[in-house]
C-alpha cells in the first residue's frame, strides 16, 4: 500500500469535487436556516429541502467521482500511473464518502446546534434527526456499493429510488412510533433503547455496505 | 528511417509475455508470446479488434490475463502491483484527462507521483506541441488531447513507453509532430517503445521489430528489415494448367487470365529461377511494402486457422 499515492489521489478528487461539495454544503445550511423561519410550513419546507439536498449530493458525488471516471474514461489515465488497485480503491471510496459527509455533517451539526440554542426548538427531536440522517447515510452507502459493483448509472438510480421509497416508510414509522413521536415534542434530550437499537441497525447497514463496497472493488480483475 | 538494429542488446528483456490468454464474450487472446528487447522500438500492427489494446492493458496490469505470465522491466505485473508502472509511460487512444481542469493541473498531479518528472522537458514539450498550460482540457481538439497526454507521459522520462494507437485520428501535421518527438526518444538507447497501430506507415517509420496480430493471435514477429527482405511478390505469365512449384511460403494472391500474382514468405535468391523453370514466364519480382506484407500475413494466418 502506497500511502502517499492514496493521499495524492484523495486530494485530487477532493479538489475536483470542491464546487459540488461546497454547493451542497451551502444548500444544506440554507435549508436548515429555512427550518428556523417562523411558521409551520417553513419548518416543513426546510425539512423537505434538507432531504432533497442530501439525496442530490449523494447521487451527484457518486456520479461525478465514481461513475464519471468510467464514463469519461479518465480511469485509464489514473490507472496508468504507479497506483495499485488497493491504493485506488481506498482513495476513491474514502473521498466519495468524505465529499458526501461534509454537507451531511454540516447539516446535522447545524441542526444539533439549533435544537439547543433556538428559542422554539425542542432538544428532544435530536434522536429523530440522528436516525433520519443515519438512514440517509445508509442509503448513500448502498448506492455507493451498487455503483462500484455494477458501474451502472441505471442500477444506481434504481437503488436511489428504492431508498427514497424506503425513506418515506421509515419517516412514517418514526412519526407513528409512540416513543419516538413523544420524544420529538420533548424539551429534554434522551436516547431510549428503541432509538439506540435503530441506530445500531443503521450503523451495521452502513459498515456492511462500505465493507462490501471495498471488498468488491479490490477483487476486480479488469480495471478498464 | 531510424534503425537501432546494430545496438548491443542486454540479456534481460524489457517486457515478456508467455502463453498469455484472455477471454471475453466475443474475443479471445490466444497464447500470446512476446519478447521486447531493451532499447528497441517495437511495432504492434493489427486490424481493429485484433487484440493490440488488450495485450498492452495486460502489460500495464489494467487487465488480468486468464493464464500466462507477464513481466515488465523485470517485475511481474498485476493490478495489485504498482511499482513497475513508475518506469512505464502508457498512452491509450481512449484515455482522457479531466475536462474541467487545465494541463497545468494535470502536470502538477503527475509530477507529485513521479520523482523522475523533468520540468524543463515538460516546458519544452509545451512549447513544441503548441499547448497552453492554463487551457482547460474541455476546449482541446483531438490532437491537443493526444499531445497533452504524451507530454504527461514523456516528461516523467519512462524507461518503457507503451503507446496504443497514439497517432490515430491525428491530422498530418499533428501526426508528424508526435512522430518527431518519438524519434527523439528513439535516439535514447536506454528507452524501449512498444507502439501499436493499424497504420503500417507510422510503425514502419520508427520500429526496429514488428509483430503482426490478428484475431487474438501473433501471426508473425520479426526484425523490420528482415520482414521487408523475406517477402516478395511475383507476377508470372503461366498457362491455365500451370502448377506452381513446391516452394515453402509461396501462395497465390490473384489470377487475371494467364497473369498470376504470387506472394512469397521466406524469400531466398534463386526462387526466380525455380519459377521460370516451372514453365511460367516471370514478369516481375518486387519487394513488398509493410502494408502489403501485413495484409498477406493476415490473410495467410486466417487461412491456416480455418484449416
Amino acid at each position: 500500500m502506497n500511502t502517499q499515492a492514496i493521499q495524492i489521489l484523495f486530494l485530487k478528487d477532493l479538489f475536483l469535487s470542491r464546487w459540488p461539495m461546497f454547493g451542497y454544503l451551502v444548500g444544506g445550511l440554507l435549508s436548515v436556516m429555512v427550518t428556523c423561519l417562523p411558521g409551520e410550513s417553513a419548518g416543513f419546507i426546510g425539512f423537505i429541502l434538507m432531504i432533497t439536498v442530501t439525496i442530490a449530493a449523494g447521487i451527484h458525488l457518486i456520479g461525478a467521482l465514481l461513475l464519471g471516471e468510467s464514463i469519461d474514461m479518465t480511469r485509464t489515465f489514473i490507472m496508468s500511473l504507479p497506483i495499485s488497485l488497493l491504493d485506488y480503491s481506498l482513495a476513491k471510496i474514502s473521498v466519495v464518502l468524505v465529499a458526501f459527509l461534509i454537507p451531511w455533517f454540516g447539516m446535522l451539526a447545524s441542526l444539533t446546534i439549533i435544537t439547543f440554542v433556538a428559542p422554539e426548538a425542542k432538544p428532544g427531536i435530536l434522536p429523530f434527526l440522528v436516525l433520519l440522517f443515519l438512514f440517509m447515510l445508509g442509503g448513500f452507502c448502498l448506492q455507493l456499493f451498487t455503483a462500484v459493483v455494477t458501474e451502472s448509472v441505471g442500477w444506481t438510480i434504481v437503488v436511489l429510488v428504492l431508498g427514497n421509497v424506503t425513506l418515506n416508510l421509515f419517516l412514517k414509522m418514526l412519526y407513528e412510533h409512540p416513543v419516538i413521536s413523544k420524544l420529538n415534542k420533548s424539551e429534554v434530550l434522551s436516547w431510549p433503547p428503541v432509538v439506540l437499537q435503530i441506530i445500531a441497525i443503521e450503523a451495521i447497514v452502513i459498515l456492511a455496505a462500505l465493507g462490501l463496497t471495498f471488498m468488491f472493488q479490490i477483487r476486480r480483475k479488469d480495471l478498464v | 528511417m531510424n534503425s537501432k538494429l546494430d545496438r548491443p542488446q542486454q540479456n534481460a528483456s524489457a517486457a515478456s509475455l508467455r502463453g498469455v490468454t484472455k477471454s471475453y464474450k466475443h474475443f479471445r487472446l490466444d497464447k500470446i508470446d512476446l519478447e521486447i528487447e531493451p532499447g528497441t522500438v517495437n511495432g504492434l500492427i493489427g486490424p481493429n479488434g485484433a487484440g493490440k489494446s488488450t495485450i498492452m492493458r495486460i502489460m500495464m496490469g489494467l487487465v488480468t490475463p486468464k493464464s500466462g505470465t507477464v513481466s515488465v522491466l523485470g517485475k511481474s505485473i498485476s493490478s495489485r502491483e504498482a511499482s513497475a508502472k513508475q518506469d512505464i509511460g502508457f498512452f491509450s487512444d481512449d484515455m482522457r484527462l479531466y475536462k474541467s481542469e487545465s494541463i497545468a493541473f494535470h502536470m502538477q498531479f503527475v509530477r507529485s507521483l513521479f520523482p523522475s518528472w523533468d520540468e524543463g522537458y515538460a516546458q519544452q514539450l509545451l512549447d513544441r506541441f503548441g499547448l497552453i498550460a492554463q487551457q482547460k482540457v474541455k476546449g482541446f481538439s483531438h490532437g491537443q488531447r493526444v499531445k497533452a497526454l504524451l507530454l504527461l507521459i514523456l516528461a516523467r522520462r519512462p524507461k518503457l513507453l507503451i503507446l496504443d494507437e497514439p497517432t490515430n485520428g491525428l491530422d498530418p501535421v499533428a501526426k508528424q509532430e508526435v512522430l518527431a518527438e518519438l524519434m527523439q526518444i528513439v535516439n535514447d538507447e536506454t528507452r524501449t517503445i512498444l507502439y501499436s497501430s493499424h497504420n503500417t506507415q507510422d510503425v514502419e517509420q520508427i520500429s526496429d521489430t514488428i509483430t503482426f496480430i490478428d484475431r487474438g493471435r501473433v501471426i508473425a514477429s520479426n526484425n523490420r528489415d528482415e520482414f521487408l527482405d523475406r517477402w516478395r511478390r511475383f507476377k508470372l505469365q503461366a498457362p491455365q494448367n500451370w502448377q506452381a512449384p513446391a516452394i515453402d511460403g509461396l501462395r497465390p494472391e490473384s489470377t487475371f487470365g494467364n497473369l498470376r500474382v504470387m506472394t512469397l514468405d521466406r524469400y531466398e535468391t534463386g526462387v526466380e529461377d525455380q519459377l521460370q523453370s516451372s514453365g511460367a514466364t516471370l514478369e516481375s519480382s518486387e519487394a513488398m511494402t509493410l502494408e502489403e506484407i501485413f495484409i498477406a500475413a493476415v490473410s495467410r494466418g486466417r487461412e491456416e486457422k480455418q484449416q
